[in-house]
């Protein structure tokens, strides 16, 4: 057991290596890319600053809240495109036949289409991420206790992106689409950039039942703020779980009738 | 004309033969706008008045902006630099049409397809979540407004992609381009609610011409004192970058080789 994970995490080692060698060989690009999504994040910023320059709530929340949810989604997102990024690469293997070769490894093929191709441009900007998020939070004088079930619930947030992630590439297995899958998980999941109150109901319930955005991304943001209740955070602990079991369920299937597309 | 009659129907064509793509696609640009929507609706749910504008208008603001930037931006112009980089562009460059009408005749054939599909998003937001959408205005400013962005936008296409004359890394920039559009341009925010020194340096700039001011001028909020300014601006940024596109394409064609076709 301890031996097979020492070979996964080698592996793992390997090709993060690989990935940040690729991502060093084109320089312009990732100054290019670090740019615009540092800019990004700045220019939502202004935008938050600007609506709150003349507004003292929207929709009961103050600034600070605000750029919590906002903080909060951007790193759960960007954890996801730091560990996940390989899946975005996964329909030209699938659709040339490569993936015959990765399954015929003796290594569990998440460990190559999944976790092979960590983002190192992300892992520059979680940094910043956690740091402006923990600043707001020691002035809004937060409990060791939230604290913990902050960093608990973005755990349990990663399950839930793990498990999404793993439904695009099963997806993708069967219908050979990853490429749009993909970044309509993206815009799903950028619903949840602000509270889920901002939006009216059938789209709400849509994305807090449905497609869980809201369990995904606004939980923590909830719980830290001491708006989520005992019961909604073990629901939401429960849908993760569930959600991870039925895209593996999903995966297996997929795999089973896999007959190699290309090659 | 008649080759670019043939051109605009491939290029619809080539739509109709990837459909699934392309409706993803504007589900994609459908979330999108839900969630400015959704926001503004939000910010002005205790309100009814936002700085000069009233929840009317800046609703309307947002919506006519978001149909506006579909036609404005949409281009088929992106594939340019991977043809550059595969030599495929050669085969273009062969042809009896003008390279740059050829890319403007299928720019208008992505452009109404996805206007035609917008044009149902907005009417779904307007139906079912009773957005208030306000009676356009100023037709004429507007034209002028929106034909300079268009022509702004595919000459700043096309330099994006130009850029793969010069090296491999041509998404980079234009997701740069991207970021700073949706920014800069005001999809999220009329600019004039920015503080006066910053929105009047953005409007020096090609960005507002984009679909901030044919916006403006559809929900009636021109301001009668810059008009001129704005128009003769725009008209300067078709000119300037019209010429800097061409120089570019020159430039570019001049030390372009390949090998293998």
């Amino acid at each position: 057991m301890m031996k097979t994970y020492i070979k996964n995490a080698t592996i793992f080692y390997l090709l993060s290596r690989n990935a940040l060698k690729i991502t060093l060989q084109g320089r312009m690009g990732v100054i290019f890319f670090l740019l615009g999504k540092i800019i990004r994040v700045l220019f939502i910023f202004a935008f938050l600053a600007l609506v709150f320059n003349r507004t003292r709530l929207v929709k009961g929340y103050n600034f600070e809240q605000i750029l919590v949810f906002f903080l909060t989604f951007n790193i759960i997102d960007t954890l996801g495109q730091i560990l996940y990024r390989q899946v975005y690469r996964f329909r030209p293997l699938v659709v040339s036949g490569g993936f015959d070769m990765v399954l015929l490894k003796p290594i569990h093929p998440f460990i190559r289409i999944l976790l092979g191709g960590v983002d190192f441009l992300d892992v520059l900007l979680v940094i910043p991420y956690f740091f402006v998020t923990f600043f707001i939070f020691a002035k809004m004088e937060i409990s060791s206790f939230h604290m913990f079930l902050y960093l608990l619930l973005i755990i349990n947030s990663m399950v839930m992106v793990t498990g999404f992630h793993i439904s695009i590439l099963a997806l993708g297995i069967a219908t050979t689409e990853v490429d749009h899958t993909i970044m309509i998980y993206r815009d799903l999941s950028a619903m949840g950039r602000f509270p889920m109150n901002i939006y009216k109901e059938p789209v709400r319930g849509f994305f807090t039942y449905i497609i869980p955005v809201s369990l995904m991304m606004n939980v923590p943001a909830q719980a830290i703020l001491g708006l989520a209740t005992p019961w909604f955070i073990l629901f939401s602990l429960l849908i993760s779980l569930g959600l991870l079991c039925l895209s593996l369920l999903f995966w297996d299937y997929a795999l089973k009738r896999y007959q190699s597309w290309g090659g | 004309m008649i080759a670019l009659v043939q051109v605009f129907k491939i290029t619809v064509k080539e739509y109709a033969a990837y459909r699934l793509n392309f409706v993803l696609w504007r589900l994609r640009m459908f979330l999108n706008l839900l969630v400015n929507f959704f926001l503004w609706t939000a910010i002005l749910d205790t309100r009814t008045q936002f700085g000069q504008y009233t929840k009317d208008s800046i609703i309307s603001y947002i919506l006519y902006a978001n149909l506006i930037a579909t036609f404005v931006l949409g281009s088929r112009t992106a594939e340019i630099g991977y043809h550059i980089q595969d030599g495929s562009i050669i085969n273009l460059l062969l042809k009896p049409v003008s390279f740059f009408k050829y890319y403007f005749a299928r720019d208008i054939a992505d452009k109404l397809i996805n206007l035609s599909f917008a044009v149902c998003e907005l009417l779904v937001v307007v139906w079912i979540f009773k957005a208030p959408l306000v009676a356009p205005h100023t037709i004429s400013v507007f034209t002028v407004f929106f034909i300079n962005g268009v022509l702004i936008s595919f000459f700043v296409n096309l330099m994006l992609s130009f850029i793969g004359f010069w090296t491999p890394e041509i998404w980079a920039p234009r997701f740069l381009f991207t970021v700073l559009v949706f920014f800069l341009s005001g999809s999220y925010f009329p600019l004039n609610l920015l503080p006066d020194f910053l929105y009047y340096f953005l409007l020096a700039t090609p960005f507002p011409y984009l679909f901030y001011l044919p916006a403006q001028a559809l929900i009636g909020h021109i301001d009668p004192g810059l008009v001129f300014f704005q128009i003769a601006f725009s008209f300067f940024w078709v000119f300037a970058l019209y010429k800097l596109t061409v120089s570019l394409w020159k430039t570019g064609n001049k030390q372009f080789s390949f090998w293998g076709r």
